[in-house]
């Protein structure tokens, strides 16, 4: 099968399948984002239970393949009578791993943060939370851009795990999968998938490098 | 209670009752007793390591301290919450990196206080940023960032950070050690003239001559006590003690 007649058949497909793709990155690195800020405040609260909790969270999901963890999510969650539609099981597959990794970014750039700029703060008044709004969390943001903007990627390359489950649109690897089983693809089917994944990598690369240079911090 | 005391002029801004602390096995203050009174500017001079940073720090709880008593206006220091920032709000400290927010501007460092502490507005709180800052000499970099300044602006605009929570006692803790020669007397002038002005200060340095110049009591401590305190004229040129008399013998011809 030739790419002309692959792209004749199945295009329509592998279009929906970049969009699925898409959209399950979207809504997961969102989820993502927020769980991180909130594992990492935990892990840095003067609460120590919090900050074992935090430390919890990190090590489970940071240590899980991601196809074990779909499989908890997808198979054994329906045993405490908690069925999701399998998309959301996938995001939230996506969200508990990515959310661990982006945890490990955040802290790292809380660590660039002086103790000097915190006792500072302390200083004038602010209370633990004014200080992880104004000045801890921005500047981990802003420094912790060009990690995220990779931790976006893997994000969107772990969506891929959506091709373990019988999802309607299916993502770009389940479309693999889909004419594979229909037609003889073979390695070029992948490639039109991959060239998805490439060229969404790359725009993302481009946009983060560009954000970072906008947002960096002089020190 | 608190009303009483802010209008009592006899009861110290601070006082530190039989402060003790250890690092591990080292003893960094030893039954430290101090008090200052308002309007009173106290330097703190000593050899490195004889715990006058970290005794200037225990007075907001940026260290904790093992015994003894602190006193901020006749009340005790709170342990921790929102007392504690409540009560830290009321006093200024200016550290030796000057630790400006690094992602803010120079107004909006100043401004963040005031907003978030004191609840002022916007306008509120720039207006007297401004006003702090061109008293400071740094109000034409108000809207830089502080990696764009040279250190002494840096630490100018700290000052005026502080100053803009209106406190009731002002901290230095070696705040020229960081700076190059020329910017250091930049800095200190700023610092002669909020003396002047009547602010309550305490300030641990190596500038003997702003010592001599604005202090009007010298307290020289080394391993972690008090060992001699006194006008500034009396200790620099007749010291009591052999201690003190070694420290100013070691800097002299500097």
């Amino acid at each position: 099968m030739g790419l002309g007649e692959l792209l004749g058949t199945y295009g329509q497909n592998y279009l929906d399948g970049l969009l699925a793709t898409w959209s399950m990155t979207a809504v997961s690195f969102v989820f993502v984002m927020v769980l991180a800020v909130l594992v990492t405040v935990a892990r840095v609260s003067p609460v120590a239970p919090l900050r074992g909790l935090g430390e919890l969270y990190v090590q489970v999901f940071r240590n899980i393949p991601g196809v074990a963890l779909l499989i908890l999510v997808a198979y054994a969650l329906p045993q405490l009578r908690l069925v999701l539609p399998w998309r959301t099981c996938v995001i939230v597959t996506v969200v508990l791993l990515g959310s661990a990794f982006g945890s490990e970014n955040f802290m790292s750039g809380i660590n660039t943060i002086g103790a000097g700029q915190i006792e500072a703060a302390r200083s004038i008044g602010l209370t633990f939370t004014q200080i992880l709004r104004h000045i801890v969390i921005p500047q981990a943001l802003r420094t912790t851009v060009l990690p995220m903007t990779n931790l976006l990627i893997a994000v969107m390359l772990t969506t891929a795990l959506g091709s373990q489950v019988p999802m309607t649109p299916q993502e770009l690897t389940g479309v693999v999968s889909y004419v594979n089983t229909r037609a003889t693809g073979g390695i070029l089917a992948f490639l039109v998938s991959a060239l998805g994944y490439v060229l969404t990598a790359f725009v993302i690369s481009l946009v983060g490098n560009r954000l970072d240079k906008r947002v960096r911090i002089l020190r | 209670m608190a009303q009483e005391s802010t209008t009592d002029k006899n009861v110290p801004v601070i006082e530190l009752r039989h402060v003790d602390k250890h690092y591990g096995d080292l003893h960094v203050l030893r039954d430290v007793s101090l008090s200052v009174a308002r309007g009173e500017v106290l330097v703190v001079i000593g050899p490195s390591g004889s715990g006058k940073s970290t005794m200037c720090r225990t007075i907001n709880r940026l260290e904790t301290i093992d015994s003894g008593e602190i006193l901020i206006e006749g009340e005790p220091l709170p342990q921790e919450g929102r007392e504690l920032a409540r009560m830290r709000s009321e006093l200024g400290m200016v550290f030796q990196q000057f630790n400006l927010f690094a992602h803010k501007t120079i107004l909006e460092n100043v401004t963040l206080g005031p907003r978030e502490v004191l609840g002022q507005s916007k306008e509120e709180a720039e207006k007297y940023a401004m006003e702090l800052l061109e008293r400071v000499g740094v109000a034409s970099q108000a809207n830089k960032v502080p990696a764009q300044l040279s250190g002494g602006q840096q630490q100018r605009a700290a000052i005026a950070r502080s100053l803009a929570m209106r406190p009731k006692a002002m901290m230095f803790d070696e705040p020229t050690s960081a700076l190059d020669p020329e910017m250091i007397n930049e800095v200190l002038d700023v610092m002669v003239e909020l003396a002047r002005g009547g602010m309550t200060m305490v300030v641990v340095t190596h500038e003997m001559n702003f010592a001599r110049r604005v202090a009007d009591r010298v307290v020289f401590m080394a391993d972690g006590q008090i060992v001699e305190e006194g006008a500034p004229d009396e200790f620099f040129d007749h010291p009591k003690t052999q201690r003190a008399r070694d420290f100013l013998d070691s800097i002299k011809g500097h």
